[in-house]
């Protein structure tokens, strides 16, 4: 049994993790390209959204590479994600492609079925309940440090002195990481790679603009799709803050390690606006939306797939939440077709608009000394 | 007091719930015209570029009640089986009307989740009573009656008219195909060439389900569960000459269950199916070429059956 898991943001790191820590057999799934897009949009239908599309161009990848069996993640709605399984089966099967795929059911669907497909990716053989139970924890601890250090980078990009310097710094410090296993190698890796990126030089009285990130969460994870936006804006200038990760996603009881506002504060924070969850990370949205425009931010990005039904749905009440914050946001939807030089002509008016807001708002406050 | 109801989405599942539960209340309801261009026109030009057509025709009725009512009913649809979810779009349906514009009429959005426990949400069509100033008494009532509503709701299917000798099964969102100006006659093209159209609910719910059960994965979505289990139950019993799947451009269920069915379909074995895709756009002359070619095709292929005598089955999913 060769593994192969879709890739996304900081996943293929903790899925390394984890096939260290049970000794699976996996193959690494190649970085997303031109082509992967191409088989995908080529097979799936014609509207499915982009992460169909394109996690299906990987796994065909990734088969030829030499895995056999595939391992997904199902749900139970109403985003279209809990059905991508099937339909990806469905159009591989027709394709002739050999293969098995693993459904890993989230566990609030139903704990059985989670745990049931859990044990046949490990076997009893390998860890006993306490000790899955053990390493998973302490894979979800790792997880959330990857995420938290991408957070500090993000951070500091854009103040930072040397370019490229942060960068460099965040690479050591993931390499630092990777290498901890047990609960307290990941506590003082966490520690040592943290202090490694506080060492970065910033010029923390450089005049900079805040800018969150919000959306769907593959394309805001997604380097390739997102067109490295993060970086992006960091060698801009701008200190940038993301609403979406993996570890947030995934933890339990609707924590939010890294982003700190848990589950409720963000549901609390939308219910002017939105006032129920409408699946995948719509509610997220306009929650994160909402708390940023409370915290000063200049700017919002929000990033969806092309006809990603949650994400449109926030798309149009974020226009609400805009015009009565006065928080400039930019909706980019992003399909295969998109081109690197539209989002960047529109994340530049984006910046030019949050600069002069903030010179506006500086004029009026010398203004009112006057007075 | 005047409510509005845009006559759009859901209206087309449970108007008429929701309209008695107004007369109940003694409250004077409004209903927005049947769709026309101007309607389809103005919701396409202020609602998100991206959404679904249901979606922009509804904001297009929504602009319809502005300046005539003083309120608008927009239960929020959150499930209409045990164990399902709505669309999406639904569960964020009258956020969206909020967000429109701001000089609309204000938003009435009692939850509707019927497959969840009652305990949950009915107390907020109760709630919505007493707002409308209704009497504790009487919008008790109403909320009773309007249960009893739902619940012979969902046992009825529709009775079916035969217009002609061939039945043609049309699995479609019911707002889009019985909104005449949305699918541009559809269902009267199709009378009009002497088959006899079959909708989603013109099958029980429970056949639906029956058939929906056999697929591998679950469908999490309700409608399309049932859209789904229709049309197997049309396949394998072989009620229909033929299956028109009538979707709406950047529908997302439909894109999911469009292709599950296709494949579904084609591994039966299965009578013809075709998909069609309704917009804004959508003009009269390429539906109508398609529609007749596909019944042409269905009628001339039951006559070179009947001629080498059998197997009216074929394999393969048909024609797309």
């Amino acid at each position: 049994m060769r593994l192969a898991v879709p890739r996304m943001g900081n996943l293929a790191l903790i899925i390394r993790d984890l096939a260290v820590r049970f000794d699976l057999d996996y193959v690494e799934t190649p970085p997303f390209s031109e082509n992967t897009v191409r088989i995908g949009a080529a097979l799936a239908p014609e509207f499915a959204c982009l992460p169909l599309k394109a996690v299906l161009g990987n796994f065909v990848e990734v088969v030829e590479n030499g895995a056999d069996t595939l391992v997904t993640s199902g749900g139970h709605g109403p985003c279209r994600f809990g059905y991508y399984s099937e339909i990806q089966r469905r159009i591989l099967e027709r394709e002739g492609v050999e293969f098995r795929m693993l459904v890993l059911e989230p566990i609030t669907t139903s704990l059985r079925a989670f745990y049931n497909s859990l044990r046949e990716l490990i076997p009893r053989e390998k860890a006993s309940l306490p000790a899955l139970f053990r390493e998973l924890k302490q894979a979800l601890d790792k997880m959330v440090a990857f995420d938290v250090l991408d957070k500090r980078a993000m951070a500091l990009r854009g103040l930072e002195v040397v370019p490229g310097a942060v960068d460099a710094a965040l690479a050591e410090a993931r390499g630092m990481m990777i290498g901890a296993f047990t609960a307290k190698e990941i506590r003082e890796a966490r520690c040592e790679a943290e202090a490694r990126l506080r060492g970065v030089r910033v010029d923390t009285s450089r005049s900079h603009l805040k800018i969150g990130i919000v959306g769907e969460i593959f394309v805001v994870l997604e380097p390739f799709f997102n067109f490295d936006i993060e970086r992006w804006l960091g060698r801009r200038g701008a200190v940038v803050e993301r609403a979406t990760s993996i570890s947030d996603r995934i933890y339990p009881r609707g924590r939010h390690p890294v982003f700190g506002y848990d589950e409720d504060s963000v549901a609390a924070a939308a219910r002017p606006f939105l006032n129920h969850k409408i699946g995948g990370d719509g509610l997220l949205s306009v929650g994160a939306t909402v708390i940023y425009a409370r915290r000063g931010f200049d700017a919002v990005v929000h990033l969806l797939p092309f006809t990603c039904m949650p994400e449109v749905i926030a798309k149009g009440i974020l226009g609400r939440v805009s015009s009565e914050s006065g928080l400039p946001v930019l909706s980019l939807s992003i399909d295969e077709q998109t081109g690197r030089a539209g989002v960047e002509t529109r994340l530049e008016a984006l910046m030019d608009l949050a600069w002069s807001n903030r010179r506006a708002k500086e004029r009026s406050a010398e203004m009112g000394v006057v007075r | 007091m005047r409510v509005g109801i845009p006559r759009a989405m859901l209206y087309h599942h449970y108007g008429e719930c929701w309209l008695e539960f107004m007369e109940t209340l003694g409250v004077e309801v409004f209903v927005s015209d049947y769709t026309t261009s101007d309607i389809l026109t103005r919701g396409t030009v202020h609602a998100d570029n991206e959404n679904c057509l249901p979606v922009k025709v509804f904001s297009g009725h929504m602009f319809e009640l502005k300046d005539r009512v003083d309120l608008a009913l927009v239960p929020r649809v959150v499930s209409e089986e045990y164990g399902t979810w709505a669309c999406p779009k639904f569960l964020g349906l009258p956020d969206l009307a909020r967000s429109l514009d701001p000089d609309l009429p204000d938003v009435l959005a009692p939850v509707m989740d019927l497959g969840d426990r009652r305990c949950l949400w009915v107390k907020d069509w109760y709630r919505t009573a007493r707002a409308l100033g209704a009497s504790r008494l009487s919008a008790a009532a109403a909320v009773t009656g309007l249960l009893e509503n739902l619940a012979r709701h969902r046992l009825q299917s529709r009775a079916h008219v035969d217009t002609g000798d061939m039945k043609i099964g049309v699995a479609g969102h019911l707002y889009n195909v019985h909104d005449p100006r949305v699918s541009l006659g559809l269902l009267d093209r199709i009378r009009a060439m002497d088959a006899t159209p079959l909708t989603v609910d013109h099958v029980l719910r429970s056949r639906a389900r029956y058939h929906a059960n056999t697929l591998s994965r679950k469908i999490f979505w309700s409608f399309e569960s049932r859209l789904a289990g229709t049309v197997l139950n049309w396949s394998r019993s072989r009620s229909v000459a033929g299956i028109l799947f009538v979707t709406s451009f950047a529908c997302g269920p439909g894109s999911m269950v469009g292709a599950l069915l296709e494949d579904q379909l084609g591994r039966e074995g299965s009578v013809p199916l075709m998909t069609i895709t309704l917009d804004e756009h959508a003009a009269e002359a390429g539906l109508v070429t398609r529609l007749e070619a596909f019944i042409d095709m269905l009628r001339y292929s039951g006559r070179a059956d009947t001629r080498v005598g059998g197997a009216a089955v074929r394999a393969g999913g048909g024609p797309r």
